[in-house]
C-alpha cells in the first residue's frame, strides 16, 4: 500500500491554468467541471509588489470531512489513501461540498454527483498519461507526485527540501504540500 | 476568492421544516399533557408536523440531483452510520411514521395513546437536535462546529413549532386558542431563550478563531446584517417579544380575546416563523471555513 | 489518419513502455494504477495520431489519443523543438472547437437583407470565381487581396491561389501582430528576427514579452532554467506579468516609452566606454554617426519620460554590459513594439542596436541567428511553378520598411475604403476584431466588390464578408509539413486526428485547389496535399509516411553553433547603426526618440489603453471555445486593470462596474484593482467583447481593446499602433 501525495511549488506556479485544462481534456470533465481552483495573492504595494498563484485541489485528507458526513459512502478513502467518490452511490446532498474546507469538490452539472481530483487513478485506462496529468502537464514542473511513506521517491525528498507543508496545517492530515 | 457557500434556500427550508415538524408534534404532545380540551389543536399538531417534514425531505430529494436521477441510491442513505446525515434519516423515518400513525388514529376519531406522543415527542425534538448537529460536525466550520448550535436550532423548533400551531389554532379553533395559557407562556419563553443563546453563540464564534470572527461580522455588520438585524432579531424574536410580553402581561382578558389581539397573535408567530427560516439561512450563509481566512494569510 | 489504429488491449502493452519509463524515474507503481473499469476492459475502437496544435503560432507537436472517432487526450511531443513535452492550457482546451457548437457547417452568402442564407460549395466556387474574374478584368489582379494568419497549409495554399490569379496582394496578420519589430531589426541585422539564447544567458531583459502569458512552452523552460542558473532576469512592462515566478526585478515603465529606457542604457553603455569595441569595429556601420547622438539620452532624461529612476537604469545597464556576450535584450513578439505604437520600429531598432553594443550576436547566452531547414524545390512537372507576379504587395511603396513577407493589411482594408482594392479573401484571419479600428474595418470591407471568409466558426470578419466558407478544424486535416528553426531545426507534421465533424466543410487545403479550379487556374492545383507534403518531406530526405509516425524529426546535423557573427543580410553587409532606408523613408538614420503618437493627458481620469495575452487565449480566436472561457468566467479574466492609487483617487473598487470610453467606443466592464500595474495604464485583455451572436461562449464577455484604438498605420513600418488609445474611466452609477 503506498500513500499517495503531491507537492506544488507555488513559487514555480504562473497561473497559466495548463493543469486545469489538461486534466479536464484527459480526465474527459465538461468545461465548468474543473478539479483545480486558483487562488492569487498579491503582496506589497505598487512597484515594489509580488504575485503568489495557489491551485487548489483535493488534498487527499487522511482525516477527510468529505467522507466521515457522506451518508451513503459514495465519498471515501480508497486503497493507496486516494479520496474517492463513487459516482454510483452518490446521491448529491452535497454534504461532502458543504464540510470540505478547501472548496474543491464540484457537483458535475449533468449527473448531480459530486466529483473531484482523484490523483487520476481512475482516468488512465485508455492510457497516454501514465500519471497525474496536471503533474505531466504542468509547464514549469511545479508538480511532484508520489508515495509520501517511500523515502527514496522525489516527492517526499522535496518536501523535507523545501519545508513544504499542507495548506493549513494538520487541519486534516492532507497529503498536498505546498511550497509558498 | 471569496467564498460560495454550498448550501442556501432548500436546505435552509429542510433545516426549517424538519424543525418546526418535530416542534409541532412536541406542541401536541404537551397539549395532551397541559390542555387536553384543547383537541383541535392538538390535532392541528398531529396534521402539521408529518407534512412539513415530509415536504423537507422532498425539497431534500429534489436538491439532491443525483439521487432524484437514480432513486434507488436513496437506499444507500442507510450504508454510513458514521454519518449525521444516516442518523438523520433514520430519525425522520421513525419520526415521520410515528407522525404519520398519530394523525390516522386522529382521522380515525381514536385517541392517540399518551405512549405514541410521548415517542413522537422525543423523535420530534431529535429531528431538531438532527438539524443543529448535521451542521455541526463539519469542524472546519467554526459559526457551526460548537454545542451550542444544536441547541439553539432545538429552541427555535420548538418555538416555531409551537407558533405553527399556535397560528393555525387562532384561525382554526379561537375558543380553544383562548385556553391554552400554559402553551402561550413557554411560546413566550423561547424567543427570549433563542436571544441568550444566539449572543452566546455569536460571542464564542468570534473569540474561537478568524474564520470565526469574518462569520460573526458577516452577520452582525457585514453583507447579512440588514437580514439579521432586521428580519432574525427584529421580525423574529423582538417585536413577538414584545407583542406577547404586552398582550400576556399587559393586557385585560376581554382584549387577550378580541379578534384584535388574535391577529396581534397571528402576526407574532408569522414573525417567529420568519425568523426561524432566516436564522438557518444565516447560519448557512454566513459559515467560513478555517482555511479561507487563514491559509491565504500565511 | 493515421494507420496505427490499434485496439485497446495491444494499446496497453505499448503503454506499458511509457510505465516503465515512469518506473525509471522513481514511479514504480504507477502502471499498477490500471483499474479494473469494466468499461475500461472492453475492446474500443482507438488509434493515435501527430498533429500541430492550432491555438497559437507557436504550432506545438502532440500525439493526439483518439477513442471511438472522439479525441480524448492530448500529449506534448517531447521532441517537438516548441512544446518539450509539456503543452500549454489553451491546447488542452482549444482542442474543443472540433466540436463546439458554434462551428460553420455548410458555405454561406449575405443576401440583400444582410443575412447569411446557406448555399453549396458549387454555387459558392462559382459565383466567388466570377467576381474574382471581373474585378481582374476591370482592375487588374492588383484589386485582389488575401489576409492569412499563418499555418502550415494555409500560408502555402493561400499565396499560390493568389500568385496563380496574378496578385502579390498576401498578407499575413503581421502588421497587427510582430511587424514593427521585424521590420526594425531587419533594418539593423538583415534579419527579422533572432533568438535570444535565453536557456544560457546570464542576463535578460524582457519588453513587453511575457513567457509565462503568452506561453510557448520551450521558451518557459529556458527562462526557468535561466533562473534557476542565477541569471539576472529583468522584465520590463507596464504590468507585473507573470513572468515574474522567474525574474529578478520588475520595472514598470510608462507604456510606449521603451525606446527611451533603450536609448539611455545604449547612453550608459557608449558614455562608459562599457561596449563591445571589438564587435563594433569589425562588424557594425554607423557606429559613431550614433554614438554622437546619444549624448542627450542620459538616464536623467529617460526617468522622466519612463517613469523609472535614473539609477535603475544605469545600474541595469551596467549589469547588462558585465554579463555580455551572454546578455541581450530578448526580441519579444507582439508585446511593447510588435505593432503597439508609432515609435515601435524604432525601439526595435534601438533593441537590436544595444544587443549590437553588448557584442551578443550569435554568443553564447546572447541573441543568436537561430539555424533552419526549408523543403526544397519540388519536382516541377507534378507541381508547376506559378509564374512570378512582378507587382510589388500594395503598401510597399506607402511604408517602405514593411517587410514584403508580411504586408501592410490594414492599408489594403484602406483601398478598400477609398475604392481601389476590390475583392479580399480571409483565411484564419479575424481582421475586423482583432485589427483596429473593428468599425473602421467593417466600412472597409462593407465596400469591397467581393468579400471571402473561411474560418471554422462565425467570426465578426465572417460577418463583415458577403461569402462565407466552412473550414475543417484543424484536428480533421493533413497539413502540409512545418519547418521550424531554432538551435536545432526541425520538421513536423499536422496530421488528421479525427473525421470530418460536419461533413459539408472542407479542408484549406482542398478549398483553395476547388476555388483556383473555378477560377481558371486549376492548372497549379492538380495534386493532393498529401502528395505535396510527401514531396515536399523527401527534399529533406524525410517522408509523409515516416513522419506521420513519428510526429517531429530533427535535423541536429543543421544545428546552430556558437562563435561567428552572423552573415549579416543588410544593404551594407554589416550590422547597420545607421540606415539609409530609415532615412529614405523619413526617419531618422540612427535610432532617435520618437514620441508616441498619442499622449495621455494628466487630467486624473485618462489611461492609456494596453492589452495584452492571458495565458489561456490567443487574440479573438479561442474566446469561443467553452473550457477556455468556463476559466475567464469563473475568474473574472475579462477585468480591466487598474493601479490601486489611481482607482482609489478615482473612488473605484475592486470589482466595481466601470465604464471606459474614448471618442471610439464606450462599454462597461468590471475592473480589477491592482498593484500590478503602472498608473498610466490600463489594462484590457486583447481577448474579449466578441460581437458575433453566433459565437455563443464568446458573445458579450467583456470589452473589446480594438474598439478603443483608432484606425493608425505606423509612419514607414506599418504596424497598427494598437496602443496609441487614451480612454476615461469612471464608475457606473457615480
Amino acid at each position: 500500500m503506498a500513500r499517495y501525495g503531491m507537492l506544488i511549488n507555488t513559487k514555480k506556479c504562473i497561473g497559466c491554468y495548463a493543469c486545469r485544462t489538461a486534466c479536464q481534456r484527459q480526465n474527459g470533465l465538461d468545461p465548468t467541471d474543473s478539479f483545480i481552483r486558483f487562488e492569487e495573492r498579491e503582496v506589497g504595494e505598487y512597484p515594489s509588489v509580488s504575485v503568489e498563484h495557489v491551485p487548489l485541489q483535493c488534498m487527499h485528507c487522511e482525516d477527510a470531512p468529505c467522507a466521515s458526513v457522506c451518508p451513503t459512502g459514495a465519498a471515501h478513502i480508497g486503497p493507496d489513501g486516494i479520496v474517492e467518490v463513487d459516482q454510483g452511490r452518490c446521491i448529491g446532498c452535497l454534504y461532502c461540498m458543504a464540510a470540505c474546507p478547501y472548496q474543491v469538490r464540484n457537483r458535475n452539472e449533468k449527473t448531480g454527483a459530486v466529483d473531484k481530483c482523484r490523483f487520476c487513478n481512475v482516468s488512465n485506462y485508455t492510457s497516454g498519461t501514465e500519471m497525474c496529468s496536471c503533474v505531466t502537464a504542468c509547464p514549469t514542473g511545479a508538480r511532484i507526485f508520489g508515495d509520501l511513506d517511500d523515502p527514496d521517491c522525489e516527492l517526499v525528498k522535496e518536501i523535507a527540501a523545501t519545508h513544504a507543508a499542507p495548506i493549513a496545517g494538520d487541519l486534516t492530515k492532507s497529503k498536498v504540500y505546498y511550497v509558498r | 476568492m471569496e467564498y460560495t457557500p454550498i448550501w442556501s434556500g432548500i436546505i435552509a427550508c429542510y433545516l426549517f421544516l424538519g424543525g418546526l415538524g418535530g416542534g409541532a408534534f412536541a406542541t401536541s404532545a404537551f397539549l395532551a399533557w397541559r390542555h387536553p380540551e384543547a383537541v383541535t389543536m392538538r390535532k392541528l399538531g398531529h396534521w402539521i408536523a408529518p407534512i412539513v417534514v415530509i415536504v423537507g425531505l422532498v425539497l431534500l430529494m429534489f436538491d439532491a440531483k443525483a439521487g432524484l436521477h437514480n432513486p434507488l441510491r436513496f437506499a444507500l442513505l442507510l450504508t454510513n452510520f458514521g454519518s449525521v446525515m444516516t442518523w438523520g434519516v433514520v430519525i425522520l423515518a421513525a419520526f415521520v411514521i410515528v407522525a404519520l400513525v398519530a394523525l390516522i388514529m386522529d382521522l380515525k376519531k381514536r385517541r392517540v395513546p399518551m405512549a405514541l406522543e410521548i415517542v413522537g415527542a422525543v423523535l420530534g425534538i431529535c429531528v431538531a437536535i438532527y438539524t443543529g448537529c448535521l451542521l455541526g460536525v463539519c469542524k472546519t466550520f467554526p459559526l457551526w462546529n460548537n454545542a451550542l448550535l444544536p441547541i439553539l436550532f432545538l429552541v427555535s423548533a420548538v418555538s416555531t413549532g409551537m407558533a405553527a400551531v399556535l397560528l393555525a389554532g387562532v384561525f382554526k379553533c379561537p375558543e380553544e386558542f383562548n385556553r391554552v395559557g400554559v402553551l402561550k407562556k413557554f411560546h413566550f419563553c423561547f424567543p427570549c431563550i433563542e436571544m441568550l443563546l444566539v449572543a452566546a453563540l455569536l460571542f464564542i464564534t468570534a473569540t474561537n478563531s478568524t474564520a470565526g470572527l469574518a462569520s460573526v461580522q458577516a452577520l452582525a455588520c457585514g453583507r447579512y446584517a440588514v437580514v439579521f438585524w432586521v428580519l432574525f432579531v427584529a421580525v423574529g424574536l423582538v417585536i413577538p417579544t414584545v407583542l406577547e410580553t404586552k398582550m400576556l402581561f399587559f393586557s385585560p382578558k376581554e382584549f387577550e380575546e378580541s379578534r384584535k389581539a388574535h391577529m396581534i397573535s397571528a402576526g407574532s408567530d408569522i414573525g417567529v416563523l420568519v425568523g426561524g427560516f432566516v436564522l438557518r439561512l444565516l447560519v448557512l450563509l454566513a459559515a467560513l471555513p478555517v482555511t479561507m481566512t487563514v491559509a491565504w494569510t500565511l | 489518419m493515421s494507420e496505427n489504429a490499434i485496439t485497446r488491449r495491444s494499446f496497453l502493452a505499448g503503454s506499458a513502455g511509457v510505465a516503465a519509463v515512469a518506473a525509471g524515474a522513481g514511479f514504480m507503481s504507477f502502471g499498477a494504477w490500471e483499474q479494473a473499469d469494466a468499461s475500461g476492459t472492453k475492446d474500443v475502437e482507438s488509434h493515435t495520431a501527430y498533429s500541430l496544435c492550432n491555438s497559437c503560432s507557436s504550432k506545438c507537436g502532440f500525439k493526439g489519443y483518439v477513442v471511438d472517432g472522439k479525441l480524448t487526450k492530448m500529449i506534448g511531443e517531447p521532441s517537438h523543438p516548441h512544446c518539450e513535452g509539456t503543452l500549454c492550457g489553451r491546447a488542452y482546451g482549444y482542442a474543443s472547437i472540433a466540436y463546439s457548437e458554434d462551428r460553420l457547417t455548410d458555405p454561406l452568402k449575405k443576401n440583400a437583407k444582410g443575412e447569411f442564407e446557406k448555399i453549396s460549395w458549387d454555387q459558392a466556387y462559382s459565383e466567388i470565381a466570377e467576381k474574382v474574374k471581373s474585378i481582374i478584368g476591370s482592375d487588374g489582379p492588383e484589386a485582389l487581396a488575401m489576409v492569412q494568419d499563418p499555418r502550415p497549409s494555409g500560408s502555402y495554399y493561400t499565396k499560390r491561389f493568389m500568385q496563380a490569379l496574378g496578385s502579390a496582394n498576401v498578407y499575413t496578420h503581421g502588421a497587427a501582430c510582430n511587424m514593427s519589430k521585424n521590420s526594425g531589426f531587419t533594418q539593423v541585422i538583415g534579419a527579422g528576427d533572432y533568438l535570444a539564447d535565453v536557456e544560457n544567458a546570464k542576463a535578460c531583459m524582457f519588453i513587453g514579452r511575457s513567457y509565462a502569458d503568452a506561453i510557448r512552452p520551450s521558451q518557459l523552460h529556458a527562462l526557468e532554467k535561466a533562473h534557476e542558473n542565477g541569471a539576472y532576469i529583468v522584465l520590463v512592462d507596464p504590468r507585473l506579468n507573470n513572468s515574474i515566478a522567474f525574474a529578478d526585478e520588475w520595472l514598470p515603465i510608462n507604456p510606449g516609452t521603451d525606446l527611451a529606457l533603450v536609448l539611455a542604457m545604449s547612453h550608459v553603455l557608449v558614455d562608459r566606454g562599457l561596449y563591445d569595441k571589438k564587435f563594433v569595429s569589425e562588424q557594425a556601420t554607423g557606429f559613431d554617426e550614433w554614438a554622437a547622438t546619444l549624448g542627450q539620452y542620459t538616464p536623467e532624461w529617460a526617468a522622466e519620460i519612463t517613469g523609472l529612476k535614473a539609477i535603475d537604469i544605469e545600474r541595469v545597464a551596467v549589469k547588462f554590459a558585465e554579463c555580455a556576450p551572454a546578455a541581450c535584450i530578448e526580441p519579444s513578439w507582439r508585446g511593447a513594439y510588435g505593432c503597439s505604437y508609432a515609435n515601435s520600429g524604432e525601439t526595435a531598432r534601438a533593441v537590436a542596436c544595444f544587443n549590437g553594443l553588448l557584442g551578443c550576436w550569435n554568443q553564447k547566452g546572447g541573441a543568436l541567428f537561430s539555424a533552419s531547414v526549408k523543403a526544397g524545390d519540388v519536382d516541377k512537372a507534378k507541381f508547376p511553378s506559378v509564374p512570378k507576379v512582378e507587382a510589388k504587395i500594395a503598401g510597399q511603396s506607402e511604408y517602405p520598411l514593411s517587410l514584403s513577407g508580411m504586408g501592410v493589411n490594414v492599408y489594403a482594408a484602406q483601398l478598400a475604403k477609398e475604392g481601389k482594392m476590390k475583392g479580399m479573401f480571409f483565411y484564419n484571419s479575424n481582421m475586423v476584431a482583432g485589427y483596429s479600428n473593428p468599425a473602421y474595418l467593417q466600412e472597409c470591407l462593407a465596400n469591397l466588390e467581393l468579400s471571402v471568409c473561411i474560418d471554422v466558426q462565425m467570426t465578426e470578419t465572417c460577418h463583415a464578408c458577403d461569402y462565407v466558407l466552412p473550414d475543417t478544424s484543424y484536428l480533421e486535416r493533413l497539413e502540409l509539413p512545418e519547418f521550424y528553426g531554432g538551435k536545432i531545426p526541425a520538421v513536423a507534421i499536422r496530421d488528421q486526428v479525427i473525421e470530418k465533424v460536419h461533413p459539408n466543410t472542407k479542408p484549406v487545403d482542398q478549398i483553395f485547389s476547388e476555388l483556383a479550379d473555378a477560377c481558371g487556374v486549376g492548372q497549379y492545383f492538380d495534386f493532393t496535399v498529401e502528395e505535396l507534403a510527401d514531396a515536399q518531406l523527401k527534399t529533406v530526405g524525410l517522408s509523409l509516411d515516416g513522419l506521420r509516425a513519428c510526429g517531429v524529426s530533427t535535423f541536429p546535423e543543421k544545428a546552430f553553433k556558437y562563435g561567428s557573427y552572423p552573415k549579416w543580410k543588410t544593404p551594407s553587409g554589416k550590422f547597420q547603426f545607421a540606415s539609409d532606408a530609415c532615412e529614405k523613408a523619413g526617419l531618422p538614420r540612427t535610432p532617435q526618440w520618437l514620441e508616441p503618437a498619442v499622449a495621455v493627458p494628466e487630467d486624473g481620469k485618462s489611461f492609456r489603453l494596453i492589452g495584452g495575452k492571458q495565458a489561456i487565449h490567443t487574440h479573438t480566436q479561442t474566446a469561443d471555445c467553452e473550457p477556455l472561457m468556463a476559466i475567464t468566467k469563473q475568474y473574472g479574466l475579462e477585468r480591466v486593470w487598474m493601479n490601486a492609487q489611481r482607482a482609489e483617487e478615482l473612488g473605484i473598487s475592486d470589482g466595481d462596474t466601470v465604464e471606459v470610453s474614448n471618442e471610439q467606443h464606450t462599454g462597461k466592464v468590471q475592473v480589477k484593482v491592482t498593484q500590478r500595474i503602472n498608473p498610466d495604464a490600463l489594462y484590457m485583455p486583447s481577448h474579449y467583447g466578441c460581437s458575433s451572436k453566433e459565437e455563443k461562449t464568446a458573445y458579450g464577455v467583456g470589452l473589446r481593446q480594438m474598439d478603443y484604438v483608432p484606425f493608425r498605420i505606423e509612419p514607414g513600418y506599418g504596424g497598427i499602433c494598437s496602443q496609441e488609445a487614451v480612454v476615461t474611466v469612471k464608475k457606473v452609477g457615480a
